[in-house]
């Protein structure tokens, strides 16, 4: 079997964010991919570098509930912050990564597969390529750095 | 005789080691303190409304400290809302800026004269008091302030039939009225294994139960009474049949599981701010007293959050539209449930019951 590609890499400060090219990315910084038919998302490295160690899930919306991209959709603590989520496509939300409500660590040590975090029935179209996906964080990068050195300040 | 209290410590529902350690700290601090017995529960607000959990809370008779993850008032009305009924036990654990609301507080109850439904509640004889596990990072402050109210606690003297010791005044048996049912008697006489509650002497150190119900998240609205005009704009807005009404005509959450998860709608409308969802992520919707700070960095605008601009209505007109979306029904907007606040009807709707009415009023 052929090694698999290596992952794209973005520079957080002296932290390698790795990005698996075999999915896509949506700007809210999920990856999502294309498995039996519907798109399923968890955290890219980038949100959960921020985050650090997740303590929390919650839900605010059931399995089946039909969703606007960027509807709310629920809450997480972690070790560093708390914050809303919100859904990276439009859709129908077929069902959540129901044992992250009970230990969420998956998130941290396997973001890319066992963490996965729910699954949405809908078009995948918005969705970044991984190279896209880089120059969307290359973007936004100072942009994040200042929202938290600005709340750290507050 | 002195009293023994219970001590109740609801168990959070996030992992973080900081918070667990918090909760073994105090349980350790207490295990050998006279005078005190111990209950562990999950999540107290995901307790199952007959489940283990809340049956042993209903059966301590006596005073109580309860300990969780959720404001004072969250805690002390989700406890309500199961028949854990007591007056207000006042504890000195308290967010820090707390005081100057307290003055603001009875500043705004002087010139109150809005008749409240807690005024005329028949509450049972005894206290229970709500420790917010989020106030101190830090367990000492919480063992000084159980081992205060314990000691003021044991100098009271007791009209409660305590004689059994053991939990703090525990019967085993529960109701509001204080009077126990046939069946519950009966379940104190001869415990299942549900029931069962060992009896401690009342100077033997803690007692320690622990519930084991493994609750799944639950989502639904406490009332708090000490606020509520019985004013019925929540059973008015609410359309999924959570609201009801008692013997008396008293407003109640009568179907806690009808509730739509994550939706505050009726919160936002109640113009007492009574009705509290204390899990929800604003403050002053989870009980808090103020809206206080969080220390934690808030990464929501990364992750996609919208800006808004709308009012507390308009976000309750949404939220209620959303869920009856999803629940596939029609939307209402603000045609349904709003009455107090928006233009009267077209003067051509009104039948003549609405003419009598009207004469009544000029009368």
């Amino acid at each position: 079997m052929p090694a698999p590609d290596p992952p794209l890499v973005f520079l957080m400060g002296n932290f390698e964010a790795e990005f698996p090219i075999d999915r896509r990315y949506a700007k809210n910084h999920m990856w999502g991919q294309f498995v039996a038919g519907v798109w399923r998302f968890g955290f890219a490295a980038y949100a959960v570098r921020l985050l650090q160690d997740v303590y929390f899930l919650d839900w605010s919306v059931e399995a089946g509930a039909s969703l606007a991209e960027r509807q709310e959709l629920g809450s997480i603590e972690s070790k560093k912050a708390e914050s809303s989520l919100y859904a990276p496509i439009g859709g129908r939300l077929v069902r959540f990564n129901d044992q992250l409500l009970s230990d969420p660590s998956a998130i941290n040590l396997d973001k890319y597969a066992a963490g996965w975090i729910f699954e949405i029935d809908g078009s995948g179209e918005s969705l970044l390529s991984p190279q896209g996906y880089l120059e969307h964080l290359a973007a936004v990068w100072e942009v994040t750095q200042r929202t938290i050195k600005g709340q750290m300040n507050e | 005789m002195a009293k023994r209290i219970a001590v109740v410590v609801s168990q959070g529902q996030s992992a973080s080691p900081a918070k667990r350690q918090l909760e073994e700290e105090i349980v350790g601090g207490l295990l050998m303190e006279p005078g005190i017995d111990l209950v562990l529960i999950p999540h107290l607000y995901d307790l199952k409304a007959d489940g283990t959990g809340v049956l042993a809370l209903r059966g301590i008779m006596g005073n109580m400290i309860v300990l969780s993850w959720l404001y004072e008032r969250g805690a002390r009305w989700t406890l309500d809302r199961a028949g854990i009924c007591g007056r207000e036990g006042l504890t000195t654990i308290k967010p820090v800026e707390d005081d100057e609301d307290e003055e603001a507080d009875e500043a705004a109850a002087e010139a109150d004269e809005k008749q409240r439904v807690g005024a005329s509640r028949d509450l049972p004889n005894r206290k229970i008091y709500c420790l917010d596990l989020r106030v101190h990072p830090a367990a000492q402050p919480y063992l000084d302030e159980v081992k205060r109210i314990a000691r003021e606690n044991a100098m009271q003297l007791v009209s409660l039939d305590s004689g059994l010791g053991g939990f703090g005044g525990l019967a085993g048996l529960s109701g509001l009225g204080g009077q126990p049912r046939p069946e519950q008697l009966a379940r104190y006489v001869q415990p299942t294994n549900d029931t069962a509650l060992p009896l401690a002497g009342v100077l033997a150190p803690a007692a320690v139960m622990r519930i084991d119900e493994e609750p799944g998240r639950r989502w639904y609205p406490v009332i708090d009474y000490s606020r509520c005009t019985n004013c019925m704009e929540c059973i008015d807005f609410c359309l999924f049949g959570v609201y009801g009404v008692d013997k008396v005509e008293t407003i109640l959450v009568e179907q806690p599981d009808n509730c739509r998860k994550g939706c505050p709608a009726c919160s936002r409308v109640c113009p007492e701010n009574a009705i509290i969802f204390p899990q929800h992520k604003t403050p002053t919707i989870a009980g808090a007293a103020m809206v206080a700070e969080s220390l934690k960095i808030d990464l929501s605008k990364l992750f996609g959050a919208p800006e808004t601009g709308e009012s507390a209505e308009q976000a309750a007109i949404r939220e209620r539209d959303e869920q009856l979306l999803l629940a596939g029904r029609q939307t209402v907007g603000a045609q349904v449930g709003l009455p107090k606040r928006h233009e009267p009807q077209a003067a051509g709707a009104k039948d003549e019951l609405d003419s009598l009415i009207d004469a009544l009023d000029n009368f």
